[in-house]
C-alpha cells in the first residue's frame, strides 16, 4: 500500500537513516519510538511537509515522493491538532472540500455525515478555543477523513488526553479505521495504546528502525536490547554460550554461577531476555538444582492493580508479574524461600 | 480592576499590580493634562474660525485622504514582506530586515532630504518626474511618497510579528488538504494575521497622519495644494498664531483618537471570511 526505501531526511544534527516500512491496505500501524526520535518527521515526510534527502515513497506502487502535499492524498493529523482556531468546528471539517472547490450542498453532505460517523453532529457550530481535548481530536480527525484519504497518518493522537478519554478515542480509531478501510500510521511513544489499536508496529530510535512485526513478535521475538527495554522486559542478561545439549536443538549458557537452557545452538557471549510476566515463582521444595530453576527471594513488590511486579534476588536477579492469586499463595506460605523457573521456550536470545 | 479570573493573592502581589496600575495612571493623566491645558489655552473663538476656515478644511483633507491611502499602499507592501520575511531564511535575510527598520530609526528629516536629492539631483529621479511626467516634488502625490516612506516600515514589522505568531502547523495542515500554498495563505495565514494586519495599519495611519518634517522639506506646505494639518500647525505657530495652531492640533488630536477608536472597535468584531 504505502512503503519507503531508504528513506533519509537530515535536520541539524538529526538524522532520519534509511528508513523503509511498508504498510499493508487496510492495516493500523503503529511506529513507536521515544520522544526526539523521528517520528514526526518521518510523517512529516511521508505527507511531503518536509523534501527526503533520499530515498523513495511508494503509494500503491506509484512514486510520491517529489508530489506535493496536496496531490499525496494522505491525510494528516498533527500532535496538537492545529484546528483553524478561526473557524467553527463545521467550517474547519469543510476546509479541504471548500479549497477542492465542491458544492455547498456536497460540502453540507459530507461535514454531516463525517461529524455523524464521529459523534460530533453537535459540535458543529461551535468554536475552536472552547473544545475539550477529547472533542478536538474528533474535530481534527473527521477534517482529515472528510477528504477521504488513501493514508490516515495521527501524530500523538491521544498523547495530550486523560485515560478515559484516550481508550475512548482509540476504540473509535479502531472502530472508524475497520469501518471505512482505512490505512492508517499511528505514531506513539506509549505501548499500552499501541495494544489497544496495532495490527503492526515498528520502533524508531534515532532516526533507524529498530525492528518491524506484529506486537508479539516485538515483545517475545526482541531483535536487540533497545528493543527489548522499550518493550518493558526488565530481565537482560549476559552470559557465555557454554555447551550445545544433546537432546534437543539447545545449548546452555552460563551466567554467574547458574546454568541456563536455552533455544538454539549459540557460541561465545550472547544476550539473554525473558519477559516479567513469563518468569514463574513457587515455593521452593528443595529440588533447586535442575537447569533454569533456581532460588531466590523477594526483595521488593509493588501491587499494579492488574498484577504484581515482584522483584527477585538470588543467583540471578529478576523481575517477575505475578498474579493477585500466585502472589497471595507465596504470601500465604510465609517462607523466605523461592524458586524461579525461566522456562527455556519463553528464553530469548538477542541477536 | 475586574478580578474574576485572578488568583488569591498576598500583599506583595497586590503591592506590585497596584505599582503597574500606578504607572499606567500616571502615564494616561500625563496625557490627558497636556490635551486639557491646550483646551484652557484656547477660546471658543478660534476654534470656530479653525473649523471654519476653508484652508484648514482643505488640510484636513489632505491629510486624512493622504494618510488613509499612504496606509493602504504600505498594507499592499507589507503583507507579502512580512510573510516572506516571517517565513523565509534566505541570504542576506538580516541585512534586509536592518534596511526595512532604517526609516523607524533615521530622523524623519533624512527622509524629506533623501527624496528632495534623488527626485532633483539623480538621473532616475529626474527621468520619473520629467521624462514619465509622475511628479512628485511639492506635489501632493510626494506627500503620500514621503509618509510612505517613512510609515511603511512600522506596517512590516506588525505584519511580520503578525506571522510569526502563527503556528506553521496551520499551513502545513492546510497544504496536506487540498491547498496550494497561496490557497493556505489566503484561508489562514491572512485571517490569522488580521489583528496583526489592523494593528499595522494604525500604526502605520497614526504615523502617516502626524507627519510633519520631511513634508516641509520634499512638498512645502502651499495653502490648498500641499497644506495638511502637521504642517499647518508649524506655519500657524511660526507667525505667532498660537490659539489657531493649538485649536488645529486638537483636531488632530480628535480625528486620531476618533479614528483608532473606530478601527479597534471594528477591527475588533470583524472576522476577516476568505
Amino acid at each position: 500500500m504505502i512503503c519507503t526505501q531508504d528513506l533519509t531526511f537530515e535536520i541539524g544534527e538529526f538524522r532520519l537513516d534509511s528508513v523503509g516500512i511498508e504498510m499493508l491496505r487496510n492495516e493500523y500501524f503503529v511506529l513507536l519510538g521515544p520522544p526526539g526520535s523521528g517520528k514526526t518527521i518521518f510523517l512529516e515526510c511521508l505527507c511531503g511537509l518536509r523534501k527526503a534527502a533520499s530515498g523513495r515513497i511508494l503509494l500503491d506502487g506509484a512514486d510520491i515522493t517529489h508530489d506535493e502535499p496536496r496531490k499525496r492524498n494522505i491525510g494528516y493529523v498533527p500532535q496538537d491538532y492545529a484546528l483553524f482556531p478561526h473557524l467553527t468546528v463545521r467550517r474547519n471539517i469543510a476546509f479541504g472540500l471548500r479549497a477542492a472547490g465542491n458544492s455547498p450542498k456536497t460540502v453540507a453532505f459530507r461535514v454531516n455525515e463525517t461529524a455523524e460517523m464521529l459523534g460530533i453532529s453537535h459540535l458543529l457550530e461551535r468554536s475552536v478555543p472552547g473544545l475539550s481535548g477529547g472533542e478536538k481530536q474528533r474535530a481534527a480527525l473527521g477534517r482529515a477523513l472528510v477528504m477521504a484519504p488513501q493514508v490516515l497518518l495521527l501524530d500523538e493522537p491521544v498523547c495530550a488526553l486523560d485515560e478515559a478519554t484516550r481508550q475512548n478515542i482509540c476504540s473509535m480509531l479502531r472502530r472508524v479505521q475497520k469501518d471505512l478501510k482505512l490505512t492508517v500510521m499511528h505514531v506513539s511513544h506509549n505501548l499500552e495504546e499501541a495494544f489497544s489499536v496495532a495490527d503492526r508496529a515498528a520502533i524508531l530510535n534515532n532516526g533507524r528502525i529498530e525492528q518491524t512485526g506484529s506486537l508479539d513478535e516485538l515483545l517475545r521475538k526482541c531483535r536487540n536490547e533497545f528493543v527489548a527495554r522499550f518493550m518493558r522486559c526488565e530481565n537482560i542478561f549476559t552470559g557465555t554460550a557454554a555447551e550445545s545439549l544433546p537432546d534437543s536443538d539447545a545449548c546452555t549458557v552460563r551466567i554467574g554461577e547458574i546454568n541456563l537452557a536455552v533455544p538454539g545452538r549459540r557460541e561465545g557471549t550472547v544476550q539473554l531476555v525473558i519477559r516479567p510476566e513469563d518468569v514463574l515463582i513457587e515455593i521452593a521444595d528443595g529440588n533447586n538444582g535442575g537447569r533454569n530453576r533456581f532460588e531466590v527471594c523477594i526483595s521488593q513488590w509493588r501491587d499494579f492493580g492488574s498484577h504484581v511486579r515482584v522483584e527477585l534476588e538470588g543467583s540471578l536477579d529478576l523481575v517477575a508479574h505475578v498474579s493477585h492469586a500466585v502472589f497471595r499463595k507465596i504470601m500465604a506460605a510465609q517462607t523466605a524461600k523461592l524458586a524461579a523457573i525461566l522456562p527455556r521456550e519463553n528464553l530469548h536470545v538477542l541477536e | 480592576m475586574r478580578r474574576g479570573n485572578t488568583p488569591n493573592r498576598g500583599i506583595r502581589d497586590r503591592l506590585f499590580t497596584g505599582a503597574c496600575a500606578f504607572m499606567l495612571a500616571v502615564f494616561v493623566a500625563f496625557i490627558l493634562t497636556l490635551i486639557i491645558a491646550d483646551v484652557l489655552y484656547i477660546d471658543k473663538e478660534a476654534v470656530l474660525k479653525v473649523i471654519g476656515s476653508h484652508d484648514i478644511r482643505h488640510a484636513l483633507w489632505m491629510s486624512i485622504w493622504t494618510s488613509v491611502l499612504t496606509t493602504f499602499i504600505s498594507l499592499l507592501f507589507a503583507v507579502p514582506l512580512g510573510y516572506i520575511l516571517s517565513r523565509y531564511r534566505f541570504p542576506a535575510h538580516a541585512v534586509i530586515d536592518a534596511i526595512i527598520d532604517l526609516p523607524i530609526i533615521f530622523p524623519p528629516l533624512v527622509a524629506g532630504l533623501t527624496l528632495l536629492v534623488f527626485f532633483s539631483q539623480t538621473g532616475l529621479g529626474k527621468w520619473i518626474q520629467e521624462d514619465l511626467g509622475l511628479e512628485f516634488w511639492f506635489q501632493p502625490r510626494g506627500i503620500v511618497l514621503c509618509q510612505f516612506l517613512v510609515a511603511a516600515s512600522y506596517a512590516i514589522r506588525s505584519v511580520k510579528t503578525a506571522f510569526d505568531d502563527i503556528d506553521r502547523r496551520f499551513e502545513n495542515v492546510a497544504l496536506t488538504l487540498g491547498c496550494t500554498q497561496r490557497q493556505s495563505f489566503m484561508r489562514v495565514s491572512l485571517p490569522l494575521a488580521a489583528n496583526g494586519i489592523i494593528a499595522g495599519g494604525i500604526l502605520t495611519w497614526a504615523r502617516a497622519f502626524g507627519l510633519f518634517g520631511p513634508l516641509l522639506i520634499f512638498v512645502g506646505s502651499f495653502r490648498g495644494r500641499t497644506e495638511v494639518l502637521s504642517t499647518t500647525i508649524f506655519l500657524e505657530q511660526s507667525i505667532g498664531n498660537l490659539e489657531a495652531a493649538l485649536a488645529v492640533a486638537l483636531l488632530m488630536i480628535l480625528v486620531a483618537l476618533a479614528a483608532i477608536i473606530t478601527i479597534r472597535m471594528v477591527g475588533g468584531r470583524v472576522q476577516l471570511k476568505l
